[in-house]
């Protein structure tokens, strides 16, 4: 029953005692709407009902209602039922959009204004405020910032959340760099001390020329004395001491006019301040006198430092002109 | 004197630096060149030997490693 002002002496009648009930006493069932609806005057004080499959809107528009009229609205159907502004504003605390069984008032400040309050989320702000927040619960409602690239979503009841992003615990590869080769020599460096193990790639090397050299890698090449110190041609490859080796075979060299040479360098336990380190080498490239040889190699370095760079040259410092170093952090 | 360009990308900040050589780095550099064309010419002069021995011997490298396999 809409609500009306009754003149003295009316006589109501049995329907309207019916409706009644159903609306200002809570009696009775209001009839679902099935599909999108806009409120007329007439709905001041009743139920609307919405039950629908899809997604629905109910509008409010101005003009219709006075202040401190209420509509209650409630949504029975599986497809989501938005309340939204027409003429008239809406405001909310909580959200505007009822899911299934979600039900909430509507009320007039105003014919042209009214505020909508969401029984689910009532007075509830939502705390997310950035891009890849994730709503969580401490012993209220809150946000957890999104986490590094790369990392995951991790149980730790230490934290107010019981949830925090962190690392990958293991089996897997974190690319940590991509550079391109150029200079005399390429040196990535501040390395990531956050995994277990460290895998280098090194790709479609090419340097100025078609002149014939030995590539050469390093790790922590911070002082020329051990740069010097480490320069042994060692053709097999089982050096030594600060990790530096040339990159040949036996006198194979590598031909700077071919790019079509890839290497990868795994380095155990890298970050390790208490043990020393033993890596794996495998490369195939165009040597200069074969169309295609393959390298395995396995050594280690004598050190008790972390690796954080890794330096990559060639045996007569010729001009990188091509190639690309990838350096993975392995858990 | 131009010296040779060096990059240093760094992994952190993935800030890329391209810059010369300093005073150090290029004299450093200068002696591995001049450490590399000892060590090449040393290589090459072992070639050599072994190819005049080879020939003195009347045998082909592959037949020579058969010898020793």
């Amino acid at each position: 029953m809409a609500k009306q002002t009754f003149t003295t002496g009316q006589v109501l009648t049995a329907a309207q005692m019916t409706s009644l009930q159903q609306t200002a006493m809570g009696g009775g069932s209001a009839t679902a709407k099935t599909a999108s609806y806009v409120l007329v005057a007439a709905d001041a004080g009743t139920t609307v009902a919405m039950n629908a499959a899809g997604a629905t809107t109910i509008t409010v528009n101005t003009a219709l209602f006075a202040a401190g009229d209420t509509v209650f609205i409630q949504n029975l159907g599986a497809g989501a039922c938005t309340v939204t502004a027409g003429t008239a504003t809406v405001a909310t605390a909580g959200s505007l959009i009822l899911p299934q069984n979600d039900a909430g008032i509507l009320y007039f400040t105003a014919t042209g204004a009214s505020i909508f309050y969401d029984y689910i989320q009532v007075g509830a702000a939502s705390p997310l405020t950035t891009k890849g927040d994730v709503y969580t619960f401490s012993t209220s409602d809150a946000r957890i910032g999104v986490g590094a690239n790369n990392t995951v979503l991790t149980a730790d009841s230490a934290e107010a959340t019981g949830l925090k992003w962190a690392a990958v615990a293991g089996g897997s590869m974190t690319l940590l760099s991509t550079t391109s080769l150029s200079g005399t020599s390429t040196t990535v460096s501040s390395i990531s001390g956050a995994y277990k193990h460290l895998y280098i790639e090194v790709a479609n090397v090419q340097w100025s020329g078609t002149v014939n050299d030995s590539a050469r890698i390093a790790t922590n090449l911070t002082s020329l004395s051990s740069y010097i110190q480490a320069k042994i041609p060692s053709n097999q490859g089982t050096y030594l001491g600060n990790g530096v080796d040339y990159i040949d075979d036996g006198g194979q060299y590598m031909t700077g006019d071919n790019g079509n040479n890839f290497m990868t360098w795994t380095i155990y336990n890298y970050a390790s301040t208490t043990d020393m380190k033993v890596w794996d080498l495998l490369l195939i490239y165009k040597g200069s006198s074969s169309n295609g040889r393959v390298s395995n190699w396995q050594g280690g370095i004598y050190s008790k430092s972390a690796v954080n760079s890794f330096t990559y040259d060639t045996m007569a410092s010729l001009t990188l002109t091509a190639g690309t170093i990838k350096i993975y952090g392995v858990n | 004197m131009t010296k040779p360009m060096i990059r240093i990308h760094n992994s952190e900040t993935n800030e890329i630096i391209d810059r010369e050589m300093t005073v150090a780095e290029f004299k450093q550099f200068e002696t591995d060149q001049k450490n590399n064309a000892a060590f090449r010419a040393e290589a090459e002069a072992k070639a050599i030997a072994k190819s005049a021995l080879l020939t003195k011997l009347g045998l082909t490298e592959d037949e020579a490693k058969l010898l020793l396999s």
